[in-house]
């Protein structure tokens, strides 16, 4: 029994140059526990699928959203505000790339901790002060009583993520969604953030959805991977899997696009030609396309279906079947063309 | 013959708490063509040591030879005549480009403020600088605004070669950057450093461009240089507990990411300290899990790992004991491969 099932999710904007479908048709699901890395550039639709599950969008925003989103046994698109509201941040916790516009810059952490408590769980002042305190201690931050009644500014980078997540699971929700959780920190705290969700999530039994343009991220968090483009999933498999078999000409580009530690100098990196499609997705061919160096006429005319190219392995592209054989004959195609 | 010597470098500031060493006796040097890495964590100084190389901010101590000139012992007159030699390239290419001026104006500006070349001779090199950074003539007459990130850093980078430098500084030249953009980026200044015979000193915290690109590298940690070597040997096997931490934090895409991370928790402990407040002898030993005694009562001085006129040298008192802290033998044998 899935714990999350997205059907068929749409996400446009009005804009004043015209509709952008930022999220075009994603259906996945995760399973109570589960852990899902979304990848893809800016752009890509991962953070904007993330927000539209909880209808997390500015009211200066023109958005429409269609399709479901189960979650627990109700459709999260459907539910009123009021209900909705405890879902947030109670059921589905989340934290994002900058701690700071979450936090109130006024209000010591431990205060704004035991408020979410009080609101969600409904404890009394003293037991929600005390259990603030005590998470402040789960996610690793020492002489938490002290540090319970500072503000978020005198917290340095790691550690203000750090309140953040202890926040997100204050009200021992069933899924966090982390969006670039580590992207604006050092590379060893970044390391101890990862630690801390991956840790978190064991023993919390949540779901872990991380958002990141970085796969090394994922690999150190998460089972399962998926990769969008132009608000399309465009490969689902799990990130063993994907180490040796990526089978989808973007999901190639990405791996092959950032220079990895463990290669010295192996000559010039292969950034992927052109630009992401900036009105999203909506189109009647693969969006990727146009930046496709392997695209036959066909890509150009209709739009992919999802191929299943291994076990649990999705991949949108009209030439999977024939990638997928030649996976398995050669292996590693990303590593192979270095 | 090194194009650029930094020796002994020391940069002090006065903050609102106290006064604080951000660059503490640091020495390095740049030979014609070569790329020098420069890594560490916020806050470690290599920025504020960037800056001093350019006689941006003052120094405590210490000198900058360029090309065998002093550059501290130059008039302002005299300096800003030397400063089309050694150019630098900033994180924010908006921020660092004047919004009202268009591509070859701005291309062609340092070229004007150095009074090299009469009008025509400037309009060839501006064209000239344009191609190496593959902008397209088409861009020359487009405001800042009207360019994509991409394009605004490769305009960045042609007002910094434009002039004819020895030197380039680099600082985080692509952490502003959508990952697409940065391969972009950091494939044209691999290429400008192999055609134009660049000295590069290239500041990032991103541990694997940084290896992509460099021939040396330099640790530094509060304000020191820790471990300094080619980047086959420091990143290959580091000697340091420091750097052997930072290169357990990178995440990589494989199946042992998250041990390695483990592992990175081990070699790092706790949170940097203050510069306020420096821990006396070793700089690391807060955070190390090998500190002794020894460590806070004296300061570890720069020795040569292997041999003594090799390039490989580290700040520890432990390095010779420390055997744990070499990385699995798999990936030694392929840096020792790589080092033939």
């Amino acid at each position: 029994m899935a714990l999350l099932e997205v059907e068929d999710l749409h996400v446009t904007f009005r804009t004043a140059s015209g509709p952008v479908h930022a999220v075009d048709g994603v259906s996945f699901a995760m399973a109570p526990g589960a852990s899902l890395g979304v990848v893809g550039e800016s752009g890509s639709g991962k953070s904007v699928t993330a927000r539209a599950l909880l209808r997390l969008f500015s009211i200066t925003d023109d958005v429409q959203i269609s399709g479901a989103v189960h979650f627990d046994g109700q459709d999260l698109l459907r539910i009123d505000e009021r209900r909705l509201r405890a879902v947030r941040g109670g059921q589905i916790g989340m934290i994002f790339q900058d701690p700071l516009t979450s936090l109130n810059p006024l209000m010591a952490v431990g205060e704004q901790i035991a408020e979410s408590l009080r609101l969600h769980r409904g404890v009394s002042r003293s037991e929600a002060a005390a259990e603030a305190v005590e998470l402040l201690a789960r996610v690793g931050i020492a002489d938490p009583e002290q540090r319970a009644t500072e503000l978020p500014s005198s917290f340095s980078g790691g550690m203000r993520q750090r309140v953040m997540i202890s926040l997100a699971i204050a009200c021992r929700p069933r899924m966090l969604i982390a969006d670039e959780p580590t992207t604006a920190l050092d590379v060893t705290v970044q390391a101890e953030i990862l630690l801390l969700l991956d840790e978190l999530r064991r023993s919390e039994g949540m779901a872990l959805m991380l958002i990141t343009h970085d796969f090394g991220v994922v690999a150190a968090t998460c089972d399962d991977v998926q990769v969008m483009y132009a608000g399309k999933l465009v490969e689902k498999a799990s990130m063993a899997h994907l180490f040796d078999r990526a089978n989808h000409p973007y999901t190639e580009g990405l791996l092959r696009l950032v220079p990895r530690f463990e290669d010295a100098h192996t000559g010039r990196l292969h950034p992927i030609g052109g630009q992401p499609p900036i009105t999203g997705g909506g189109g009647s061919s693969c969006a990727f396309a146009p930046r496709c160096s392997y695209a036959v006429d066909r890509c150009l005319t209709e739009v992919p279906p999802e191929v299943a190219v291994g076990p649990q392995h999705l991949s949108a592209c009209w030439l999977a079947a024939d990638r997928a054989k030649d996976a398995t004959e050669a292996g590693r195609p990303w590593r192979r063309a270095q | 013959m090194s194009v650029l010597e930094v020796d002994d470098v020391v940069v002090e500031f006065d903050t609102d708490a106290g006064r604080i060493t951000a660059v503490d006796g640091v020495s390095l040097h740049l030979d014609t063509g070569e790329t020098l890495g420069l890594v560490g964590e916020s806050g470690c100084g290599k920025s504020t040591l960037a800056r001093a190389i350019m006689q941006l901010v003052p120094m405590q101590r210490g000198s900058v030879r360029l090309e065998d000139t002093d550059l501290g012992s130059l008039s302002r007159r005299e300096l800003r005549r030397m400063r089309h030699r050694i150019q630098m390239v900033f994180q924010d290419p908006r921020g660092s480009l004047d919004p009202r001026m268009n591509v070859s104006a701005l291309i062609g500006e340092p070229l004007r403020v150095h009074g090299i070349g009469d009008r025509a001779e400037r309009a060839r090199e501006v064209a000239e600088a344009m191609e190496l950074v593959g902008l397209p003539a088409a861009v020359a007459d487009r405001l800042p605004s009207e360019l994509s990130g991409g394009q605004q850093q490769r305009v960045g980078i042609a007002r910094a070669i434009v002039t004819d430098p020895a030197v380039l500084v680099c600082d985080e030249p692509v952490s502003a950057l959508d990952v697409s953009i940065q391969a972009q980026i950091i494939n044209v200044l691999d290429e400008l450093r192999d055609e134009l015979s660049l000295a590069m000193l290239f500041i990032a915290h991103d541990l694997s461009v940084v290896r992509h690109l460099s021939d040396r590298v330099a640790v530094m940690y509060l304000g020191q240089i820790v471990e300094t070597g080619t980047a086959s040997e420091v990143f290959g096997q580091p000697r340091h507990p420091y750097t052997h931490g930072l290169i357990s934090s990178v995440p990589r895409a494989d199946a042992e990411s998250a041990a390695r991370l483990r592992t990175a928790r081990r070699l790092v402990l706790g949170e940097l300290p203050s510069l306020l407040d420096p821990p006396s002898g070793c700089r690391y030993r807060t955070r190390c899990p090998y500190a002794t005694d020894q460590c806070a009562e004296a300061e570890p001085p720069p020795e040569p790992v292997g041999p003594a006129d090799g390039l490989h040298a580290v700040r520890c008192h432990h390095w010779r004991t420390i055997v744990s802290a070499a990385p699995e033998p798999q990936e030694s044998a392929t840096s020792q491969e790589l080092a033939i």
